[in-house]
């Protein structure tokens, strides 16, 4: 037990001989009872009302006394005073709603709820905190019990966590990545994930880094991060509040803050869980029978002899199920020890965490080892200094391939998948099955998944220092010095029994094929602020940031292949070993920022809140004529209910505020060298030997300058029947001008493209956050949360001459989307479809499409256009990736010890193009196909509605694709049970929490495909909403415990 | 509030001035793993490289895609024409449009042949601009420019006679603005010209090369594409005096024995090449495969080359005895692994075999194929003096059946019959061009050059064909040059 005198100011030795003393009086005063100033002495205990954990450094003071104590780590106190019972105390502490209790003698446990009161909750704003009530910008948190989910990556818990902020799993892998836009994509080409800040370190997350090109698919940066480490994750979303980042605010800005210790607190934490994940959903696909009467069908429409007589088809049976062949249920563990503490001079945070995730296709995972020292010391009244380290190593299994390398399929899962169901998976003896008539090479895929190595080593440190000095009491220098340092690390190995799951280089036909890739990023960060803080008459309240920061990222990367081993004993360690070495590639780049940022917050009574910022930035990769952008915005705020006219609504409408902002924010993501004339190294042979060629890339543009969005915005909060229901609008109209867009040459200069600044896009919507306490007794809670977001798109103008232009499509596709002035970005581009062609309809003439030769039970492709044929010309908008609007709902229930929190998602009138299906309902004689194929048209089957079975068709793109990609999803329930601390204490612990959860229980959608949360090109702007079979999605199930000491 | 002291206040001010200037200059680029164009163009090797970019515009892409020579301007000419269409695994829509004579303006390949050709011919005049000025040896420097003019007078030439009148663009832009950039169509005489001009300039080059230099441009090289370009424009007398000058002008060019050699790894650079577009079996070296090879890539019959005859009439043409046709197809592969014979047969086979480069192994690994892309062989040039010498002649020339049976012979063909008249002489040189380059893109051109209704009566044989009509002698000019350039008009029936 432990006494604080109420003087933060005492110096530590001095507080602990006052304490000493005080306790040998309280000593005393037991033994001799009969002292006349000891008039009574009280126990108690002081907990959170709703997660039912002691507090710490709670205020205990006797109403109109000076007499206090304060509670202990274990939120337990006792008051040994002159005073007779009974009396009053008040009970206070920060964050926290003030309470008086009445004290009679008896032991007492005292609850303490959190104070929700705009008054005195303070947020984390760019460059410091602002009190809530003061603030003008429109700012997100994402909700405590949202970002205590199990995952990998702290950007999964975005998702449907703040409105305006809309997230995309892009594939089920573990450690994979997901996209993240903050009201809309801004720019076309470059850049629209937001800007992170961690701790005050700014990240712009490049998954490039990420991948230095040795086979393999991005890994996501943002995984080496520990989400159990943070604290409280803050959306900026509107220029108010992201202009002071101006150079990348433009596409919202998420400030992460990590864990730290509490003053007057020592606890070890230990947490952990494990759980299971099962497939969520898997294709229906042909069996083997099936499969050969679809190949006697494609016989048919080549009018050759059928391959397979009835008899061998009855006898085929089911055949081979290569797709459960290479699926699992997999482990999912986390295991984290936190020690964090304080005293009145130093607060320290040390945590340790494991983190490992199998994926549900053999051979894939995830894994990260991470550790974090976060540490605050007071060196005196004025000089503060803190450091946040942080270091992690993360390894991600991959599957091998590529997107953007493969004709056909992304990667050896997809191979397995299209498998002949005819081919044996394994031999009598155990052994891998390697002779398939239906695949190219002598190969099993099922042993290419297992044996083949794909793996990503991420090492990441991220740290930084701060010192604070104040000048004056109102004036504060802070001086911060950070680094993040990302090292990967590729390492590929495909074995000589091994095929080529995507084409040439690999295992078979190279006879081993190693591939390591090396990269390495360097950022560092200096940053400066003074802040002048001054409160005039507790009437006018100023606040005056001014500071400069420089940012500086150097990046290099290596790759080296050989191949030609003569056994696969070392794989990618010793390329020594290889007959044959492949040409190595590397290469280095470097950027800056500087940045020069001022800001000015006033206040008038708390009731009139005025905020003006500038911020002004030059980035290297910029022009040389425009390296400087100038960032302005202002932002007013007005409490309603601090007016005297607003008494009237007083019982009803508890708080309300106006908000109304404008500003410009700025985007610079593009490649560095980006204005330079740059050549490129190309080869050719003389004499059969490699001589290399030096051509030019692109034309220099001097002018090259920021891509700049102005984005107005206005909203209301309200606080609803004593703040039991919260209530934030926002709606906002952002315009992106001076687009860094790759601008059409004529193609005879021998250049395609320029990049330059032209052309706008739009985003306006509208954003609703609802926090409602719906029953709030004393043993029964329940809170409901609903986010809802609305944002539209659209393309205003592409420049001078250009009105719509395709994307780059995969090698051998048609692009199925279209960049096109009034349309969003990345629209949908094809044919409408009429069911299949008919007798009558070749009878009467209808439009048949050009150049094909087309029958009965074939697709009946609209003549849209009315010109009397079918030709690219009747391809029009057939819808795009980006929602009419998302959601979310989580209720949260406490019963007495028990809490349950449900957690739905769900997102409405987005389209995708369901390519893995296109692809899986064109048949061929040699790759199995989707089960959509039994009911295709044939003479056996007249009233079939897919087409008829012929011979690799052009794989058009058509509305029979382009699906509906609205769905409903309960992300996450879980249920917990807090133990009572008196329980806890038996085994010395504060708090002991035992839970169960499950992710991803159930989707409900009209999606044909794997998941209606797919998004296989990644990052790429143009190119959302595409599922060209990716890793499959998962359901987990899992139990964890968490115990404090 | 209390006053500052003035000695925190220095200190103050002396902390930030500090740090605030820390950072001078560092906004300014100077990219250490690129190289930018003022930095190059200086020396001996710059030049040298600056040449080599130019030539690899011939079997590589920029972009990625596949290359000009061995695949893109086959798309056009071959498939194109009456001897190639496409099979079910060649799924590019724009593809089996070339194939079936429905392609339109916004044709994919269409556009990127027209591309790939500028970015050669830009190449070009960033040699042809820059090397004058670079203080090195005077002979070498003399001899980079004219095979860059090699270079540019060949590109012109496919540009010319695919899409017609274009622009003639002989420097790099100096400006990025779309609107100083736009220029009319030069006529099909003024390009002509400048392709004669650059070709008789780069017949001054060395006769032959050896060693680390054998591929360069020659000056036979550049008589042999001049002959050709007089011959297109059927300027007889011009072709015949610089066919005479290849033939007789002691370059040593000469048949092989073996036709099939032509087409090897092994031979490639031979005594028959006069100038190919070099490939080679790299690994996983940067490959520019030349796809033509990939005719074979499976020993699963299921499994189809993009590429296979226009039907079977292709296969038709050639006598049983014509050593030719065991190269240029094939309906059964030897597959080493197991030791079998795998026999293809159905409505695609034969397959064209011409590029399936056999020395690889495993023989399914054809990317990797080293055999070259032959652009002007000895054959050819053959082949040209017998047209030359039967049009000036009013009939054929005793020179002019020596010249087409020289070629047939080899082929272990008999001599062609005696005493024919001129237009039957002519068309057994073209019958006999067919059978010699198919896959070598010659067909297209040689049935656009005979005028009339020739082309297209051709492809009107093959059903698939049967949308041909007169625009097809023109390749219209992409969708996207015109949209961006009002000065640019399309070619007849396209619009």
């Amino acid at each position: 037990m432990q006494i604080y005198i109420h003087d933060k100011q005492s110096p530590f030795v001095l507080r602990l001989l006052l304490s000493l003393f005080l306790l040998i009086i309280a000593y005393k005063a037991s033994a001799q009872t009969d002292q006349a100033i000891i008039n009574s002495r009280l126990d108690g205990i002081v907990t959170d009302s709703l997660t039912k954990q002691p507090i710490a450094g709670v205020t205990l003071r006797i109403k109109s006394v000076t007499h206090s104590v304060s509670t202990g780590s274990d939120g337990r106190f006792t008051f040994v005073t002159g005073q007779k019972f009974p009396y009053t105390l008040v009970v206070s502490y920060i964050g926290y709603k003030t309470k008086e209790v009445v004290a009679d003698g008896s032991p007492i446990a005292i609850q303490l709820a959190e104070n929700t009161s705009q008054l005195t909750e303070v947020v984390v704003v760019g460059y410091g905190t602002q009190k809530k009530s003061d603030l003008t910008g429109a700012i997100s948190s994402v909700p405590k019990n949202l970002l205590s989910q199990p995952a990998s990556s702290f950007d999964n818990l975005l998702q449907g966590a703040v409105p305006g902020v809309a997230v995309t799993q892009n594939s089920g892998q573990p450690g994979g990545t997901a996209t993240i836009r903050v009201r809309g994509g801004n720019s076309i080409s470059f850049g629209n994930s937001p800007l992170y800040v961690i701790d005050g370190f700014i990240i712009y997350n490049d998954n490039s880094y990420s991948n230095v090109g040795s086979n393999g698919t991005s890994v996501n940066a943002l995984s080496t991060i520990n989400p159990n480490d943070i604290e409280s994750i803050e959306v900026l979303k509107d220029a108010s509040a992201t202009a002071i980042y101006g150079s990348h605010g433009a596409n919202g800005v998420v400030i992460i803050t990590t864990k730290r210790g509490k003053k007057g607190t020592s606890n070890v934490n230990f947490s952990s869980y494990y759980g299971t994940q099962k497939v969520a959903k898997k294709l229906d696909l042909l069996n083997a029978s099936q499969w050969e009467s679809l190949v006697n069908d494609i016989n048919t429409s080549d009018g050759v002899a059928q391959t397979f007589t009835s008899a061998q088809i009855a006898a085929a049976g089911v055949g081979s199920n290569w797709q459960d062949a290479a699926l699992r249920n997999a482990p999912i563990l986390n295991d984290e020890l936190t020690i964090s503490g304080g005293d009145e001079k130093s607060r320290y945070l040390i945590s340790g965490d494991y983190y490992n995730q199998q994926g549900t296709i053999l051979n894939t995972g995830f894994k990260r080892y991470s550790a974090r020292v976060n540490y605050e010391k007071n060196i005196s009244e004025r000089f503060k200094i803190s450091t946040n380290v942080f270091g992690s190593q993360s390894i991600e299994n991959k599957l091998y391939g590529s997107p953007y390398n493969s004709i056909n399929f992304s990667n050896a899962y997809a191979t397995l998948l299209t498998t002949s169901p005819l081919a044996l998976i394994k031999n009598s003896d155990g052994s891998y099955n390697t002779t398939n008539p239906y695949l190219s090479t002598p190969t099993n895929p099922l042993q290419d998944i297992t044996a083949t190595t794909n793996t990503t080593k991420l090492n990441r440190v991220l740290g930084n220092v701060a010192g604070e000095y104040k000048i004056v009491p109102d004036l504060t220098l802070k001086i911060s010095a950070g680094t993040d340092i990302l090292n990967t690390a590729q390492n590929y190995y495909a074995p000589s029994f091994t095929g080529s799951p995507a084409g040439s280089s690999t295992g078979y036909a190279a006879t081993g094929y190693a591939s390591i890739g090396a990269g390495n990023v360097l950022s560092w960060l200096n940053e400066n602020t003074l802040t002048y803080d001054h409160n005039f008459n507790d009437t006018h309240f100023l606040n005056i940031l001014a500071g400069y920061s420089t940012q500086y990222t150097q990046f290099n990367s290596s790759v080296a292949s050989a191949q030609k081993f003569p056994n696969d004993l070392t794989t990618y360690n010793n390329l020594s070993y290889a007959g044959v070495a492949n040409l190595p590639t590397s290469t280095a780049t470097s950027q800056a920022l500087d940045s020069y940022l001022g800001r000015v917050n006033y206040s008038y009574l708390h009731k009139y809140n005025v905020t003006v910022s500038i911020r002004a930035d030059g980035s290297s990769k910029l022009g040389a004529n425009n390296k400087w952008g100038y960032f302005p915005s202002a932002g007013f705020s007005w409490n309603l209910d601090k007016e005297n006219f607003f008494k009237s609504f007083e019982g009803a409408i508890n708080s309300m505020k106006l908000r109304l902002t404008a500003g410009q924010t700025g985007n610079s993501e593009v490649p560095p060298y980006s204005s330079l004339s740059a050549l490129a190294p190309t080869n050719y042979y003389f004499g059969s030997k490699l001589v290399t060629g030096i051509a030019p890339l692109q034309l220099p543009n001097p002018d090259l300058k920021w891509e700049t969005t102005t984005q107005y915005d206005g909203g209301f909060d309200l606080g609803l029947f004593d703040s039991r229901i919260t209530l934030t609008f926002d709606a906002y109209y952002k315009k992106t001008t001076n687009l860094l867009l790759n601008v059409p040459l004529p193609l005879y200069t021998g250049y395609a493209s320029e990049l330059e600044n032209v052309g706008s896009v739009e985003n306006k919507g509208i954003e609703l956050g609802i926090n409602t306490d719906n029953i709030k007794s004393d043993d029964f809670k329940w809170k409901t949360n609903v986010q809802f977001t609305i944002n539209r798109n659209k393309i205003l103008n592409l420049g001078p001459g250009v009105t719509s232009y395709f994307p780059l499509a995969p090698t051998g596709q048609v692009s199925p989307v279209i960049v096109k002035v009034g349309l969003p970005v990345g629209s949908f581009w094809g044919y409408s479809t009429n069911g299949l062609l008919t007798t009558n309809d070749l009878t009467n003439g209808t439009p048949l499409l050009a150049g094909v030769p087309q029958k009965v039970g074939d697709t009946h492709y609209v003549d849209y256009n009315h010109d009397g044929q079918v030709t690219t010309a009747d391809k029009h908008n057939l819808g795009s990736a980006q929602p009419k609007f998302t959601g979310s709902i989580t209720n949260t229930f406490t019963y007495k010890h028990f809490d349950l929190s449900v957690f739905f998602q769900g997102s409405y009138g987005s389209k995708i193009f369901n390519l893995l299906q296109q692809t899986l309902e064109r048949p061929t004689l040699s790759l199995n196909a989707s089960a959509t194929l039994l009911n295709r048209y044939s003479a056996s089957n007249p009233n079939g509605t897919v087409a008829r079975a012929t011979n690799s068709p052009v794989p058009q793109v058509t509305d029979r694709y382009i699906e509906n990609g609205s769905y409903l999803k309960l992300k996450n329930a879980s249920l917990g049970y807090n133990f009572d601390p008196v329980v806890a204490s038996k085994i010395h612990a504060k708090q002991i929490r035992l839970y169960v959860s499950a992710q991803n229980l159930f989707t409900i959608t009209k999606y044909t495909g794997l998941d209606p949360e797919v998004n296989f090109y990644d990052n790429d702007n143009t190119k959302q909403g595409i599922d060209y079979g990716t890793y499959p999605p998962v359901r987990t199930f899992l139990a964890g415990v968490n115990v404090t000491f | 509030m209390k006053k500052i002291s003035s000695n925190k206040l220095i200190w103050l001010i002396t902390v930030i001035t500090a740090i605030a200037f820390l950072s001078c200059k560092k906004l300014t680029e100077n990219p250490s793993a690129v190289i930018v164009s003022s930095q190059f163009y200086k020396t001996q090797s710059d030049a040298a490289s600056a040449v080599n970019a130019a030539y690899s515009s011939l079997n590589s892409d920029p972009a990625g895609d596949f290359p000009l020579y061995g695949r893109q301007l086959n798309l056009l000419v071959e498939n194109g024409s009456d001897n190639q269409v496409y099979s079910p695994s060649n799924t590019n829509p724009d593809v089996r449009a070339l194939g079936t004579a429905t392609y339109i303006t916004s044709n994919s390949r269409v556009q990127k042949v027209w591309q790939q050709l500028y970015y050669g011919i830009n190449r070009a005049n960033i040699a042809i601009d820059n090397i004058p000025a670079i203080q090195m040896d005077t002979t070498l420097r003399a001899r980079l420019v004219r095979e860059s003019k090699f270079i540019r007078a060949l590109l012109y030439f496919d540009l010319v006679r695919l899409y017609g009148a274009v622009p003639l663009i002989l420097h790099n832009p100096t400006s990025i603005d779309v609107n100083a950039l736009l220029v009319p169509r030069t006529s099909v005489d003024s390009v002509y010209a400048q392709i004669v001009t650059d070709l008789k300039d780069a017949t001054n080059l060395p006769k032959s090369f050896s060693g680390t230099d054998l591929g360069r441009a020659t000056g036979g090289a550049a008589h042999t594409l001049l002959a050709k370009v007089y011959l297109t424009r059927q300027d007889w007398p011009d072709a015949l005096t610089q066919l005479n000058i290849v033939i007789n002008g002691g370059y040593g060019y000469a048949l092989f024995s073996n036709y099939y050699d032509a087409f090897q790894k092994a031979t490639k650079n031979g005594k028959e090449h006069i100038f190919s577009a070099q490939f080679e079996t790299n690994l996983g070296a940067v490959n520019s495969s030349q796809v033509l090879s990939q005719s074979f890539t499976s020993f699963n019959t299921a499994i189809f080359p993009a590429d296979v005859p226009a039907d079977s009439s292709v296969y038709k043409l050639f006598n049983a005895t014509d050593t030719r046709r065991a190269v240029t197809f094939y309906s059964s592969v030897y597959n080493a692994a197991t030791g079998q014979t795998v026999v293809f047969n159905n409505a695609y086979t034969p397959y064209f075999n011409k590029f399936v480069d056999y020395s690889l192994t495993p023989l399914t690994t054809q990317a990797q194929s080293g055999v070259n892309y032959p652009i002007l062989r000895y054959a050819d040039v053959l082949l040209m003096y017998a047209e030359a010498q039967n049009e000036i002649n009013g009939a054929p020339t005793s020179d002019a059946y020596t010249a087409i049976n020289q070629v047939r012979s080899r082929a272990n063909v008999p001599n062609l019959t005696a005493g024919l008249n001129q237009s039957a002489f002519r068309d057994s040189v073209f019958l006999e061009r067919r059978k010699e380059f198919i896959q070598e893109g010659h067909r297209w051109f040689d049935l656009v050059r005979q005028g009339g209704t020739v082309l297209v009566d051709a492809l009107h044989k093959i059903p698939a064909k049967s949308a041909a009509s007169a625009k097809n002698t023109l390749f219209p000019i992409p969708l996207v040059e015109i949209q961006l350039n009002p000065k640019l008009t399309q070619n007849p029936g396209y619009n």
